[in-house]
């Protein structure tokens, strides 16, 4: 491995940083604004029944299709914090930078393969399947294949994510950037 | 053949566990190897896909509401006045101030649905309480740990959401069905702590006078009264567990307000927070029914089932079976994937020895939470370390005891059926 001058690198991680700022902030908002929104929206099935008693008809398969939103690219936004729980007994044993490193990659590869086969592959094709038989919900009446397009859409977040991290891991050397490989929270 | 793909699934499994990749990622990748071995690649990774986008049930809901609701009370000033109230109550008794952990816990654990909310709220407030009043910090953060596993016990509780849905039983007959177990399982730790606080000499608090009491108690009464509001309306039929868990989450909110101990400008992080971790569960949710639907397929289910009932037939053996089973899988799962994976797959048996589906499911939950506190899966136990800042490896021996505490508790609601069903048949939930 051919080491570039630490003024590219330097660039490059400036960059990085900049993308996962950026990526962050809209993803935390927007999951934010559908766990508010899904709240809300279970309240104003209690209210419209007691309240009004005329049930609103939306808010149970409006909460259902918030909870897939919620769950898959909060899936997303948590590769990028290092969230899901792992047991991190090798990497931290292995003595020497170099191997934590190779080891840190294979983790991240796992989690594109998934994300690439099942998430984006696997939920595209759902999504184009449900749209074609247009199968539309009975009481939002919008077409299911547009719900599901949250499952290819966490997945290309998740490969975000594990790419920055690679990257982070790779141009950061012997800990002299602040950047570092631990997973930023 | 199936034996083939499963042990595939196994290897694949085990391998990436210890490589090191997160949980729920091993879970979804050792069942897609088997899968596409079983249904090739394109057929894998559709069906996949759609039991992903299948894990909607509208129940789940109440999970992130729960996680919302104990984000807003952890940091509301909720757990600080039911820390107070329960030192007033059990403080001057010989296991001082491990018995108000104990008792804060459970009650902690009778507001929100998680463990862990549990061990960080008290945890974060009794282990500089306890460090001054010179228990030893390994311990304390034992007592916490097992402790706050009561909260997965008593209702409400996530992890009884996630089994009645997989066991087609009612989220409300479940819920009751946890209040004499976990209270089983809090004293017999406290029966642990108390002899270990005569043997180590462990100081009680001073009694609090009988005034002072009244005027704490009504200071924790708005926050007990969130458990007349769930359980109440859950029970009552008013709402059902995903309806009384948004209301939770407005009550807590309201309470957390008042208190002014919340600000508005905080909810962002807050919802942000909650919908992580709701993330973080619900992949596991959702890759576990992968595998689970896997293991259906290849008939594993029937198999085990066959295998067990082979052995004997006697409900108490095999019981007994089950459990060692279950101890063995929560050392290394965490409590998400190990019931959406065992539970129907021990179900098909309870069911043919007549065991009610409620009592198995307070079994398995109860079981379960005592890997919790085991590494190397062991959120709880992770949690508890971090809030009392202890290493894991002073955790452990001083936690012997309160492991034999629980076994015990595991045991005494394992074969006495009317613990768990005694409240459920006085509500009418099952026969």
């Amino acid at each position: 491995m051919i080491a570039p001058p630490d003024r590219v690198l330097t660039r490059v991680d400036a960059a990085m940083r900049t993308a996962r700022a950026i990526a962050d902030k809209g993803i935390g908002t927007m999951l934010a604004l559908l766990m508010g929104v899904a709240v809300l929206n279970v309240l104003w099935q209690v209210f419209t029944r007691f309240m009004l008693s005329d049930p609103s008809s939306f808010t149970e398969e409006a909460a259902r299709y918030l909870l897939v939103w919620i769950s898959v690219l909060g899936a997303g936004y948590a590769v990028g914090g290092g969230m899901h729980l792992a047991i991190d007994l090798l990497p931290s044993a292995v003595a020497g930078r170099r191997g934590a490193v190779v080891i840190m990659l294979l983790i991240d590869g796992c989690v594109v393969l998934f994300a690439l086969a099942v998430l984006v592959i696997g939920g595209m094709k759902l999504v184009a399947t449900t749209i074609s038989q247009g199968e539309t919900s009975p009481a939002l009446g919008i077409r299911v294949g547009y719900v599901y397009i949250a499952l290819p859409l966490a997945g290309a977040i998740m490969i975000f994510y594990a790419f920055l991290d690679a990257l982070e891991r790779l141009t950061s050397r012997g800990g002299d950037h602040k950047g570092g490989t631990d997973p930023p929270h | 053949m199936s034996t083939f793909h499963v042990l595939i699934l196994v290897i694949v499994f085990v391998a990436l566990l210890g490589l090191g990749v997160p949980i729920a990622f091993c879970i979804a990748l050792s069942t897609l190897a088997a899968m596409i071995l079983a249904l090739g690649v394109e057929g894998a990774m559709t069906t996949m896909a759609q039991i992903i986008a299948n894990t909607d049930s509208f129940v789940l809901l109440a999970i992130p509401f729960f996680i919302l609701a104990g984000q807003i009370m952890n940091r509301g000033g909720i757990a600080r006045r039911i820390i107070d109230f329960a030192k007033a109550i059990v403080g001057p008794l010989p296991g001082g101030l491990a018995f108000v952990n104990i008792v804060s816990a459970m009650l902690f654990g009778a507001l929100s649905g998680s463990a862990v909310a549990a061990a960080s709220a008290i945890g974060g407030v009794m282990s500089p309480h306890m460090d001054r009043e010179g228990y030893e910090r390994g311990y304390s953060a034992a007592v916490n740990i097992t402790s706050s596993t009561t909260g997965l016990i008593i209702p409400p509780s996530n992890i009884l959401i996630v089994y009645a849905l997989v066991a087609e039983v009612s989220v409300g007959g479940l819920f009751v069905a946890g209040y004499v177990p976990g209270v089983i399982v809090g004293l017999s730790l406290m029966c642990v702590a108390g002899l270990i606080a005569r043997q180590r000499r462990y100081p009680t608090t001073p009694r609090v006078p009988l005034r002072q009491t009244v005027r704490r108690f009504f200071a924790a009464l708005p926050s007990l009264g969130l458990i007349v509001v769930v359980i109440g309306g859950i029970v009552g039929g008013v709402f059902t567990a995903t309806e009384a868990a948004a209301v939770a989450v407005l009550y807590a909110l309201v309470l957390a307000l008042l208190y002014r101990e919340l600000r508005f400008t905080h909810l962002p992080r807050i919802l942000l927070d909650s919908a992580t971790t709701t993330a973080v569960v619900m992949l596991l949710v959702a890759t576990s029914m992968c595998m689970s639907w896997m293991l259906a397929l290849e008939r594993i289910p029937t198999e085990i089932s066959e295998a067990l009932l082979g052995l004997s037939e006697n409900p108490v053996i095999v019981l007994i079976l089950i459990n060692l089973i279950l101890l063995l899988v929560g050392v290394f799962m965490d409590i998400t994937p190990a019931v959406l994976i065992f539970a129907p797959i021990f179900l098909p048996i309870t069911d043919s020895l007549g065991i009610d589906r409620t009592h198995f499911g307070i079994v398995m939950i109860l079981n379960l939470c005592i890997g919790l506190c085991t590494p190397p899966v062991g959120s709880v136990l992770f949690v508890g370390c971090g809030v009392g800042r202890v290493s894991i490896t002073k955790v452990i021996r001083p936690m012997a005891p309160l492991y034999a505490a629980m076994i015990v508790a595991l045991l005494l609601v394992t074969y006495v059926p009317g613990f768990s069903l005694w409240l459920p048949r006085l509500f009418g939930y099952s026969e």
